[in-house]
């Protein structure tokens, strides 16, 4: 268990420069880091928890079901953790801001529904298609941090109470919950400024001690006024991303270089700020959360945001170089020296960061869904494939997930079972008409989530970050918001088209087996007489991502019908806007343990492709120019993601004119269709010691689906994924007796 | 027309400048020794065998119509004076544990899976590489090739051991975008002993080549105890240096990924237990060639 006051750590005439504390600070955080691996892990991001035994909140319930619903329930508990949470404090860091613990997760997991809103029948659709429908998800949007830096927790309590009376009692559980909300996070924040005067008082070495005396006094200061400096404005952010995330991990992120640049310009003017200081800070901030943040890009008008504080960003993660979740938006007058310098980074750390996504392809789709340009400029990254524009939109992000796979699964053995033919167009058609009904029950619940979703958790802290949502006194899915983009992902597509593939081309073009023969060896899961030949025969048919294959075709019929089911949604809810996307975040294996073995030779339970990737083996050579091509070929086009996951060896580049090849190739990518590019490069032979050992390398940080992590904080079965995924691409570099 | 293509290779990274496809020529007038590409030296289609596929499901012992496939030991087998290379027993091996090398393939089959990938060439100012086996071996396809190419837009470079009279070799190099031809060995007794062939064509047609005013690049392949030493990279380096369209002179670093294609062969690889060179030696070698003052690059 970590420690959480760190003081009185160095004697009292130890020295230390920004760069000896960004190392220590790291080596801290890569030991906590195995603390919380040896505690269980987890599969999906870092959120900078830090694992102790100091505090423990036991939960309220409101419900004799163990859970908590509605305003009352919500605001009760997470004031009440306020109270109680003991301070993080590490006297070598620029900030406070560490949190312990996600209050939505201290709910009874299989009670987080309020039960008097059910949904039985839509369920009953959900287990047949093994849709996660999203209801009760939380967060999966971005709150608009200028707002907290124009008015400060004071300013947002004054405006609280202000619109409180101009508003009519059905709005006051919204305000009198929300003004409790404030009023607990600056009497919390006071109380932290107290406690680090008090750890300054008693810590030995003049300079942390002279550290936690202007950090008490920062502290004491932006607990309910306004950020002045560079400097109180990432405190601000870190105790944001705290806050938020205690309350249910909520999300931020944004536009980072743009949202701290007139701090910089200011505090720089003025001769407050050095580079070094600035680097420092960021550093700190980075260590303080794994937010996802964009830079780069172009702003409303097409002139690109890079500026002198993007280049400190890439260079505070540098130095701390940690898991980050940094995303560069590609345009065509992104500051080349700037792009070319995060390519350098990602190739010299081979941490995963940063991750690029393309302008072009964002914003030309999601103008399609009806926004104006410089709105669709203003949706950045903000989380594992989403983008977002802050303080504007609700989006159900990353919630969603329909298996397309289960939904083929459903149709094929429709087909099979009753007396019909058995063909591919066929089994289309079925397969159309079940899809259909996925993607309708799925838009059914994303409405009985946004009618009731207040009834069950209110967002009580991004609501305060949000446009007009304090005028409006209500919650967020309660229609305060500007927009409603609410994402559908699809997921298993590449099984789904190799699938469709095999069948045509074994089948119906060669007549190398019959659908029955098929069948009973698919029942049997290919362990029957004969049948992993036929698996072979079946899993090498002409698969997606092969380049202009029979794959690839049924991968683009797949998206386009999937595509138009989606936007479909859009007549059937008028006001709410339907986006489809690709992806499977880390759902990969459990979306793959509800379906037995298929037609393209997957075998039962398997798991599903991640993402938009293909299936392994895909070609011969692995060409990543023919992957991305195949799935820059696929995208729904509507402003939303189906990411491109790359792995690569470090051996890949060597040099200056590596490092120019993968920039030409990132940007091809990016200008090519595509969406969202994520890139691992990691040693094959590495990860594999790793992967027996956990604990052999504790900073190795792989870059899982869209979020970046520790790889020895994920579960052997998907590590096991994630090194898979490695050594299909690198399997020639592994360490093995035919490769010696 | 047709030729016999082994394989290609898109997004490779190391076949010249920026992104390319490399296409892969069947059969080469020379017997280098150390050859990491096997399977593209003999001129006719190949029967590759990969043990580890192999999922024993006894299909070609079916199929084949000579009885080349059988078992010893346990062990699946193939004999090597049975096999015509006929290509039945790949067909219907799935598991691509039997493979056979070398397709024919058009100038259009060709053209249609380099093209896919023209994003990529037009922004790293990559293009099409024509490798080999010896592309000069098929001449006249890979002219075609390269003029279908650049109507295309794509530019090409080509590998080439130079082994030709020069005037039959101008035809293709003279349409190239950049030519990458070897000089692996300047001792011509060594040359012939690991190569089979002399080098005098070699160096005659280099110091022709860059009359073409086409740049080129020359390559030595790091061989260990064949072509590592010191006094042969010197002499290559002094050769080559101060030829006014010579690119770079580049040093590839002995490549041991061939191994599991002499096995697919079942032929010997007297290179088997050879590994590239360590870091010091790569290190001497730059200062060589630091002080002669060449432009150079270790692959």
């Amino acid at each position: 268990m970590s420690e959480i006051r760190l003081i009185n750590k160095f004697p009292a005439d130890e020295k230390f420069t920004y760069d000896k504390r960004i190392k220590l600070l790291r080596e801290t955080k890569i030991k906590q880091t195995e603390e919380k691996a040896r505690n269980g892990g987890a599969n999906e991001d870092d959120y900078g928890l830090i694992v102790q035994d100091e505090f423990d909140y036991k939960l309220k319930p409101n419900h004799p079901n163990g859970s908590i619903y509605g305003y009352k329930a919500w605001t009760e508990n997470y004031c009440a953790i306020l109270d109680s949470h003991p301070l993080y404090c590490n006297p070598l860091d620029a900030f406070v801001g560490k949190g312990f613990l996600f209050l939505e997760r201290l709910r009874p997991a299989d009670k987080k529904w309020n039960p008097a809103y059910p949904f039985d029948d839509l369920q009953k659709l959900f287990d047949k298609y093994n849709v996660i429908s999203g209801i009760d998800n939380c967060h999966h949007f971005t709150p608009d941090l200028q707002i907290g830096f124009d008015l400060g927790w004071g300013g947002i309590l004054a405006k609280l109470k202000e619109q409180r009376e101009l508003h009519d009692e059905t709005h006051y559980e919204f305000y009198d919950s929300e003004i409790a909300v404030v009023e607990a996070i600056i009497r919390f924040l006071n109380r932290m400024a107290d406690e680090i005067k008090e750890l300054g008082d008693k810590e030995n070495n003049p300079e942390l001690k002279a550290n936690l005396y202007e950090m008490s006094e920062m502290n004491k200061k932006i607990a309910a006024a306004p950020p002045e400096t560079f400097k109180e404005a990432i405190q601000w952010m870190c105790w944001f991303s705290m806050l938020s995330r205690t309350y249910n991990r909520g999300s931020a992120g944004g536009q980072l270089d743009e949202m701290l640049r007139p701090y910089y310009e200011r505090d720089t003017e003025k001769g407050i700020l050095t580079d070094d200081e600035a680097v420092f800070y960021l550093a700190c901030l980075f260590l303080q959360d794994s937010r996802y943040f964009q830079l780069g890009g172009p702003d409303a008008d097409g002139k690109d945001m890079t500026s002198k504080i993007s280049y400190l960003c890439l260079d505070a993660a540098d130095k701390i170089n940690i898991a980050c979740n940094l995303t560069i938006r590609v345009h065509d007058n992104l500051d080349e020296e700037f792009f070319k310098k995060s390519v350098a980074y990602l190739f010299k750390n081979k941490q995963g960061w940063p991750r690029y996504s393309s302008d072009t392809a964002l914003a030309e789709g999601f103008m399609k869904c009806g926004y104006p340009l410089e709105l669709a400029r203003k949706r950045v990254a903000a989380g594992c494939h989403w983008m977002c524009m802050p303080g504007m939109e609700y989006t159900m992000n990353d919630t969603i997930k329909i298996n397309l796979l289960k939904t083929f699964e459903v149709a094929y053995y429709e087909m099979m079972e009753d007396s019909g033919e058995k063909s591919v167009e066929r089994l289309w058609e079925i397969y159309k008409k079940h899809l259909k009904i996925a993607v309708d029950a799925t838009g059914n619940g994303i409405m009985h989530h946004l009618k009731y979703q207040s009834k069950t958790q209110p967002e009580l802290i991004l609501n305060l970050f949000q446009h007009g949502l304090i005028e409006k006194g209500v919650n967020i899915t309660d229609g305060g918001a500007n927009y409603y983009n609410m994402c559908v992902d699809g997921s298993g597509i590449a099984v789904v088209a190799d699938s469709f593939a095999a069948l045509q081309q074994r089948i119906e073009k060669e007549g190398k087996i019959s659908f029955e023969e098929l069948t009973e060896h698919m029942k049997n899961n290919y362990e029957d007489k004969d049948g992993e030949y036929i698996r072979q025969l079946m899993q090498h048919s002409e698969r997606y991502c092969g380049g202009n294959t029979l794959g690839d075709k049924w991968a683009k019929k797949v998206s386009e019908v999937y595509t138009s089911l989606v936007r479909d949604l859009n007549n059937q809810h008028p006001g709410i806007n339907f986006i489809p996307g690709f992806f499977s975040w880390s759902n990969t294996l459990g979306l793959g343990r509800t379906v037995a073995a298929t037609p393209n030779g997957r075998k039962a339970y398997e798991a599903i492709n991640h993402g938009a990737n293909p299936n392994g083996g895909f070609r011969k050579d692995g060409a990543v120019s023919a992957m991305c091509n195949s799935i820059g070929a696929i995208q729904p086009g509507y402003g939303n993601c189906a990411p491109v996951q790359l792995e690569f060896d470090p051996g890949i580049v060597n040099d200056e004119e590596g490092i120019i090849k993968m920039a030409d190739m990132i940007r091809t990518i990016m200008n090519t269709g595509n969406t969202l590019l994520n890139i691992n490069i990691i040693d094959a032979n590495k990860i594999l010691e790793a992967h027996k050992d956990p604990f052999k390398y504790p900073d190795l940080v792989v870059r899982v689906t869209g979020f970046t992590a520790f790889f020895a904080m994920l579960s052997p079965e998907f590590r096991q994924l994630v090194v898979d995924r490695v050594t299909s691409v690198n399997g020639n570099k592994i360490k093995t007796e035919e490769n010696q | 027309m047709k030729a016999l293509i082994t394989d290609i290779q898109r997004f490779s990274l190391s076949d010249g400048d920026g992104i390319r496809t490399t296409v892969f020529f069947k059969g080469c007038n020379m017997k280098c020794t150390w050859c990491h590409n096997p399977e593209t030296i003999n001129a006719g289609s190949e029967l590759m065998f990969y043990k580890l596929k192999c999922i024993g499901c006894g299909k070609c012992f079916e199929t084949c119509p000579n009885g080349a496939h059988s078992l010893e030991n346990g062990t699946h087998i193939i004999d090597r004076n049975k096999c015509v290379n006929c290509g039945k027993c790949a067909e219907i091996c799935y598991a691509e544990a039997l493979v056979m090398c070398g397709k024919e393939m058009s100038v259009d089959e060709v053209v249609a899976e380099v093209k896919q990938d023209k994003a990529y060439y037009d922004e790293s100012n990559g293009g099409v590489t024509l490798s080999g086996g010896e592309v000069l071996c098929h001449k006249d396809f890979a002219k075609e090739l390269t003029e279908a190419c650049h109507k295309e837009g794509i530019k090409v470079a080509t590998e080439t051991n130079l082994c030709f009279a020069f005037d039959y070799a101008k035809e293709l190099l003279e349409k190239v975008d950049l030519i990458m031809c070897d000089l692996k060995i300047f001792d011509d007794n060594a040359h012939m002993l690991h190569t089979g062939v002399s080098n005098k064509t070699i160096i005659e047609n280099i110091k022709k080549l860059d009359s073409l005013n086409i740049p080129f690049i020359v390559r030595t392949p790091l061989i260990p105890n064949a072509t590592d030493s010191m006094e042969n990279i010197e002499s290559i380096a002094n050769f080559i240096k101060g030829m006014k369209n010579l690119r770079r002179y580049e040093i590839l670093n002995f490549n041991p990924l061939g191994e599991g294609k002499y096995k697919g062969l079942d032929r010997e690889n007297k290179f088997e237990s050879a590994r590239p060179a360590d870091e010091s030696s790569l290190s001497n070698i730059k200062s060589k060639l630091d002080e002669i003052g060449i432009n150079y690059k270790i692959v």
